[in-house]
């Protein structure tokens, strides 16, 4: 890590000359670096998206931290944001990890606690872990294979531990009368997970799956010592195996990290652990945060989806503030669904006329516009996926929208003055209001009236757009929806939303896929072994998707993140999709 | 008075005292309705309330005239006059210019004045029949508890104690969060409006119910109520001849009052974002968006000074009503 | 006196009964006349990959299933005799009054609203105190100066004060004196006053000032009708024959019957804010009452919501019982019975 910072240095000052001069995107420096003094990187847009910026091995000082809301819970079995898996990892340690650091590389996966990455069996059913020795929790006892089994099997009560990821629920082997630690203490669950020794864990799945490796690097197989397991109740201090351990936790209020002497700097070379201290203040109005951070006040916005409106009227035209800005593309797409139980959408051509009377451009510049929202959206796969191609079903020019193309399918869906139907959207999401609202222009062009109708989002997939039986009565014909991998590859993006086997009748993420070729070629992908023939595979579902015309996609989301002032050693990590929290420091 | 909207309940409502002061002589003669309106004439600012009341209401009913003279549709886009990557308005002050009167919003580029002019009519549609709403409730109960007194009295007394203690804006938001979309013969935005009214005047009534229960207590112990039955006449009668006639000044001026008070609730509700559906223009709507663009300081002025100069000449003009029927004011 | 008391009391108790039995039907009720079922229900309480098992055990440990007056009894039982909760490794006492657990956080209720009933009660008693001085002050000398340029301006920005809603004055002043001039909190951070009164003040300053904005008018204008009334009555003339000084007539006489209806106004003002400033919370971001209603309202979040709005009713009940009170001190022709 410390070779590599170094080298950062120069690279990156190099770098921002280039990108100074010809404005931004990415690239390698052609000539070597003329004068790479001491680290201190020029400030210049996405630079940090290749580059460590201002890197550093500088120890101590106090990273100061805002949240505008606050955690689902601190609990490794109990969340589900992608902020808190990368924040996480300053006070745990999982089997494996992305890769820290920026560049493409960070979406690989690289052993944490493990030594390496997963051996798989044969027939791809049991996954093998050698966890490293050395490893202590907070309290000093040594961490075993034991307490990382433990983890995983408390992670399987969604009763206790709503929130987590259910991922391991369903892949491995759970006994049938197993129903969690604390109900069935009795009960082994070894045929799911075991520990064989001190350091061997074993997973054992119901079926073949490839993507493992991504799955441990998720919080529940970081270490719970079954002692101190409090259940839900664990959250309120979880036992450190990582850099940092808790020192205050008030809920809604602070958090407060420091330094955890238990952890072993030899036995982890992907945490610098720079800071001495790490400070979190929660429910921080997000303009405010904003501004701070703007100020140097405050040195990192913990969610980091990218800056309030208010503040990009501030800092996009404001060049010397822009430079601070990193402007990734995520693997989150947001589209709309078209769905086919509304009549008259059943009908594939009535689909197809609303892709082509879609005006693109309105509806990104609803979504925050090519900066804040991201780009126009052709397919469904977001580019940052591995093996995505772009391709483009319904191509109009300047992609406004061909009000001749969608009144010919109106034509062969036998409704060729239009229809009338209603879209749903989360009302307190101002851009999916906007979205709606520029949809409903752009649809009245060719006669489609849409009725616009806004839920609460804490309930818009459990009782509304996401509930079978209200879609129908209610004919909810487009629907407002947004999907972020929890992996870069096909199954992590695609499966939840295209599946139509996962349809049940509340609380759905696919409103709007039902059509079984996609069934088909999702099991076909799913088994398919040979990486670049999935990839393809995935490909193909993609592109079965958009014939269908059953997602009409709107952007590739992209987050305008502002660098805090006076923090070093700053990248942009592609798995996590944000900055990547463990390698931070403070000048 | 219109009540202050940050208190959760209804319970701060208009003074009653002043109010019952100027019926009290309502009673007395028909002439006081001339003497009070001699007296508004002479008010010059209430009746310049009066007047804006006026402008505004012929402005809501000529909305789509004036907006196709002054400015382009209300739901139409103008993305043409938005900065791609910031979403702002081009141009300074908000994107002001003979095109957009009042410049236009940040991210679509909707005309703000056509939606200002197009607002009106929810507003005021709201603020009035809430009320009648309210007044026709408040009205039948007041009526009911003074009236007849008793343990009918007792439970009407109970249900407005229930009402007034009631977090109301907490309920209302809860209530309007869970319309449905169809029903009552009505779907989508009609239907919501036809809510909001309901909420609104449902949870008002109990302060115009309490001033009409006053009334009436007083009214039943009069000479001409003694004497109508003494004369043998039935309740329905003394009812509707005698009382409510003598109670429709109070009643009057206590829903020109509430009128404010109740668009400032729908715009609170607005605000909040229980109110009506986009893409309807409303004042609380449009602020509620402007908070995430405070920067713009256009988009946040228009709307809420909408809402100020409409409910300020309401209370203006009910001000000047109250004090018309209340000599003792002057 | 006593018995009086006791009345009040029981009859406050129903109210409160009656106003959670109707929250609770709100809640309940309304969305299964919608169609929602007990799994609808909880899949709004998980994670967002939740499997159908998984949202059949939630809805099991939340009780959907049951009928809703089962519910109903669940909670009140918490209330009065306390509850149990299996937090997984062991079972917690949440002793009365329980008002549950959070479906979301799974975190008890009762703390949190203790932990925001400061805030809002700061919020409450600063902004208090600036509109009781300031309305009754110029309320007196709009009386006493009665027609001049004085009390027109001052009733003129009374009306004006009770015109703006406080969504809109909040932004205008936070974009002008806390974005702009930096002179005030930005909202969103409370500090206890125990801590630091000095940054405890700092903090709440704006939306004091702004919500005693909206409610000294109504004082100001009711004491200057007072006073106008009481200084015209018999006996203050008689106070002035005697030769006692004006200022004493003023505020030993005239002012003493003018605050009467003051009183009530002010005990229910009072009691509501404290039951939640929802808007002013909302426009400063302040961690109060009302803010935490408007977030559980939006989360759907049954046992907060229940929490919060029996809590304001609870304050606005006890509000009037202490006005009427006060009252039969203040003045003896008030007899309690």
């Amino acid at each position: 890590m410390r070779r590599k910072s170094a080298l950062a240095a120069a690279a990156t000052a190099a770098l921002a000359l280039v990108l100074s001069a010809c404005g931004g995107g990415g690239g390698t420096p052609q000539q070597p670096a003329q004068s790479a003094s001491g680290g201190a990187a020029q400030p210049a847009a996405n630079v940090a998206l290749s580059q460590v910026f201002n890197p550093s091995t500088k120890k101590g000082g106090t990273l100061k931290a805002a949240h505008s809301s606050d955690w689902d819970s601190l609990d490794p079995a109990d969340t589900y944001y992608g902020y808190s898996f990368n924040f996480g990892r300053l006070y745990w340690r999982t089997l494996t990890m992305y890769k820290p650091g920026p560049g493409p590389e960070g979406a690989t996966v690289v052993p944490d606690l493990a030594e390496g990455l997963g051996q798989p069996s044969s027939d791809g059913k049991t996954w093998t872990y050698k966890i490293k020795s050395g490893l202590k929790f907070e309290d000093g006892t040594p961490i075993t294979a034991k307490d990382v089994a433990y983890a995983v099997a408390r992670s399987f009560d969604k009763e206790t531990f709503t929130h987590g990821p259910s991922y391991l629920n369903e892949l491995l082997d759970w006994p049938k009368d197993f129903k969690g630690v604390y109900k069935t203490p009795d009960v082994d669950y070894k045929s799911a997970v075991e520990a064989t020794d001190d350091t061997t864990v074993v997973f054992h799945l119901k079926k073949p799956f490839a993507s493992m490796d991504y799955i441990v690097q998720m919080p529940m197989t970081a270490p719970v010592p079954k002692d101190k397991d409090t259940g839900a109740k664990y959250r309120e201090h979880v036992i450190s195996t990582g850099p940092y351990k808790f020192e205050t936790v008030e809920a809604g209020k602070r958090l407060t990290l420091v330094r955890n002497d238990q952890w072993d700097p030899a036995t982890d070379p992907n945490r610098p652990a720079l800071p001495d201290r790490i400070e979190v203040q929660l429910n921080v109005n997000a303009d405010d945060l904003d501004n701070q951070l703007i100020a140097g006040n405050i040195h990192l916005d913990v969610p980091g989806t990218g800056l309030q409106p208010a503040a990009l009227g501030k800092v996009l035209p404001d060049p010397q503030l822009k430079a601070r800005t990193d402007n990734p593309v995520l693997q989150r797409l947001w589209f709309v669904s078209v769905i086919p139980d509304t009549k008259p959408l059943d009908n594939p051509d009535c689909r197809k006329a609303v892709m082509w009377a879609a005006d693109r451009v309105a509806n990104q510049t609803a979504f925050g516009g090519p900066v804040a929202g991201g780009d126009i959206a052709t397919n469904v796969m977001p580019p940052p996926i591995k093996g995505q191609q772009k391709f483009d079903l319904y191509q109009t020019p300047e992609n406004k929208g061909d009000v001749n193309k969608a009144k010919e399918a109106l034509a062969a869906c036998g409704q060729p003055n239009g229809f009338s139907t209603t879209m749903s959207f989360r009302s307190d999401r101002p851009r999916e209001k906007a979205l709606a609202e520029a949809m409903q222009q752009a649809l009245a062009r060719v006669g489609i009236k849409l009725t616009l109708k806004g839920f609460p989002a804490s309930s818009y997939f459990s009782d509304y757009a996401g509930n079978v039986e209200y879609v129908k009565k209610n004919g909810i014909g487009l629907a407002a929806h947004g999907w972020g991998s929890d992996w870069p590859d096909g199954y992590g993006f695609l499966q939840a939303i295209v599946d139509s086997r996962t349809i049940r009748p509340a609380g759905n993420y696919n409103l709007s896929v039902k059509n079984p070729e996609v069934d088909k070629l999702i099991d076909q992908a799913s088994a398919e072994l040979d990486a670049t023939a999935r990839e393809k595979l995935w490909v193909d579902v993609d592109k079965k998707v958009m014939e269908d015309a059953s997602i009409l996609p709107v952007v590739w989301a992209k987050a305008l993140l502002l660098r805090g002032q006076g923090v070093t050693n700053l990248a942009y990590n592609e798995g996590q999709q944000a900055y990547d929290y463990i390698l931070l420091g403070v000048q | 008075m219109t009540a202050p909207l940050d208190v959760s309940g209804s319970a701060a409502e208009a003074h009653p005292e002043s109010v019952l002061a100027g019926a009290g002589k309502a009673i007395q003669g028909r002439s006081l309705t001339r003497i009070a309106w001699m007296r508004l004439r002479r008010d010059k600012i209430a009746l310049a309330g009066g007047v804006v009341v006026l402008l505004l209401i012929i402005m809501s009913i000529f909305s789509s005239p004036i907006i196709a003279a002054f400015g382009h549709p209300p739901l139409e886009f103008h993305q043409d006059a938005i900065d791609q990557n910031t979403l702002l308005p081009k141009g300074t002050f908000g994107g002001m210019s003979s095109e957009y009167l009042l410049g236009v919003e940040p991210v679509n580029g909707r005309d703000i004045f056509s939606r200002i002019v197009a607002g009106a009519g929810i507003s005021l549609l709201i603020g009035f029949l809430a009320t009648l709403v309210s007044v026709l409730i408040g009205t039948v109960m007041g009526v009911l508890a003074g009236y007849f007194g008793g343990w009918v009295d007792q439970v009407i007394g109970r249900i407005m104690d229930v009402f007034l203690a009631f977090p109301l804006l907490v309920f209302a938001i809860a209530l309007a969060g869970v319309i449905p979309d169809k029903g009552f013969g009505l779907e989508g935005n009609g239907l919501r409006v036809a809510m909001l009214i309901f909420i609104i005047g449902f949870f008002s009534w109990p302060s115009i119910g309490r001033i009409v229960r006053g009334q009436t207590l007083s009214l039943r112990e009069r000479e001409f109520v003694d004497a109508a039955r003494s004369l043998g006449a039935r309740h329905g009668y003394i009812l509707f001849r005698e009382v409510l006639p003598n109670l429709m000044a109070p009643i009057l001026v206590y829903a020109t009052l509430l009128i404010p008070t109740n668009i400032l609730f729908e715009a609170a509700l607005s605000f909040l974002g229980v109110g009506i559906n986009p893409p309807t223009p409303t004042w609380g709507g449009m602020l509620s968006e402007a908070v995430r663009f405070y920067t713009l300081p256009h988009f946040v002025l228009f709307p809420g000074l909408a809402i100020f100069i409409t409910v300020l000449a309401f209370n203006l003009f009910g001000d000047g009503l109250r004090d018309a029927f209340d000599p003792r004011a002057h | 006196m006593l018995t009086y008391i006791i009345r009040r009391l029981i009859g406050a108790l129903a109210m409160l009964i009656v106003i959670s039995m109707v929250t609770f039907g709100i809640f309940y009720i309304v969305p299964q006349w919608a169609g929602a079922t007990p799994e609808a229900l909880a899949s709004r309480y998980v994670g967002r990959a939740a499997t159908p098992e998984t949202v059949h055990l939630v809805a099991q440990k939340l009780g959907f299933y049951d009928p809703v007056v089962v519910q109903y009894g669940r909670f009140v039982k918490g209330l009065v005799a306390g509850a149990e909760y299996d937090y997984g490794a062991g079972v917690e006492q949440c002793p009365a009054p329980c008002f549950g657990y959070s479906f979301i956080s799974g975190q008890p209720v009762w703390p949190d609203l203790l932990d925001r009933l400061p805030v809002t009660f700061s919020l409450a008693i600063g902004a208090a105190i600036i509109w009781v001085l300031a309305g009754i002050g110029v309320g007196v000398l709009s009386a006493l100066r009665r027609g001049s340029f004085f009390d027109r301006l001052s009733m003129g920005t009374a009306l004006a004060g009770v015109s703006l809603p406080i969504f809109f004055t909040g932004m205008i002043t936070l974009v002008i004196f806390s974005y702009g001039l930096g002179w005030t909190a930005p909202g969103g951070a409370y500090t206890a006053f125990l801590d630091n009164p000095a940054q405890w003040a700092y903090n709440l300053l704006l939306p004091w000032i702004t919500l005693a904005f909206l409610f000294a008018a109504g004082y100001a204008r009711l004491t200057r009708a007072g006073m106008l009334e009481t200084m015209g009555e018999d006996y203050i003339r008689t106070a002035r024959a005697k030769g006692l000084r004006e200022r004493e007539v003023i505020v030993k006489h005239g002012l003493r019957a003018a605050l009467t209806p003051i009183l009530t106004l002010f005990g229910i003002d009072f009691g509501l804010l404290i039951g939640g400033a929802v808007l002013t919370e909302t426009t400063y971001t302040l961690p109060g009452l009302g803010q935490y209603a408007i977030l559980a309202i939006r989360n759907q979040d049954l046992p907060q919501v229940m929490g919060v709005v029996l809590i304001a009713a609870l304050f606005v009940v006890i509000a009037s019982l202490v006005v009427d009170l006060l009252y039969a001190v203040v003045d003896p022709r008030v007899r309690l019975s």
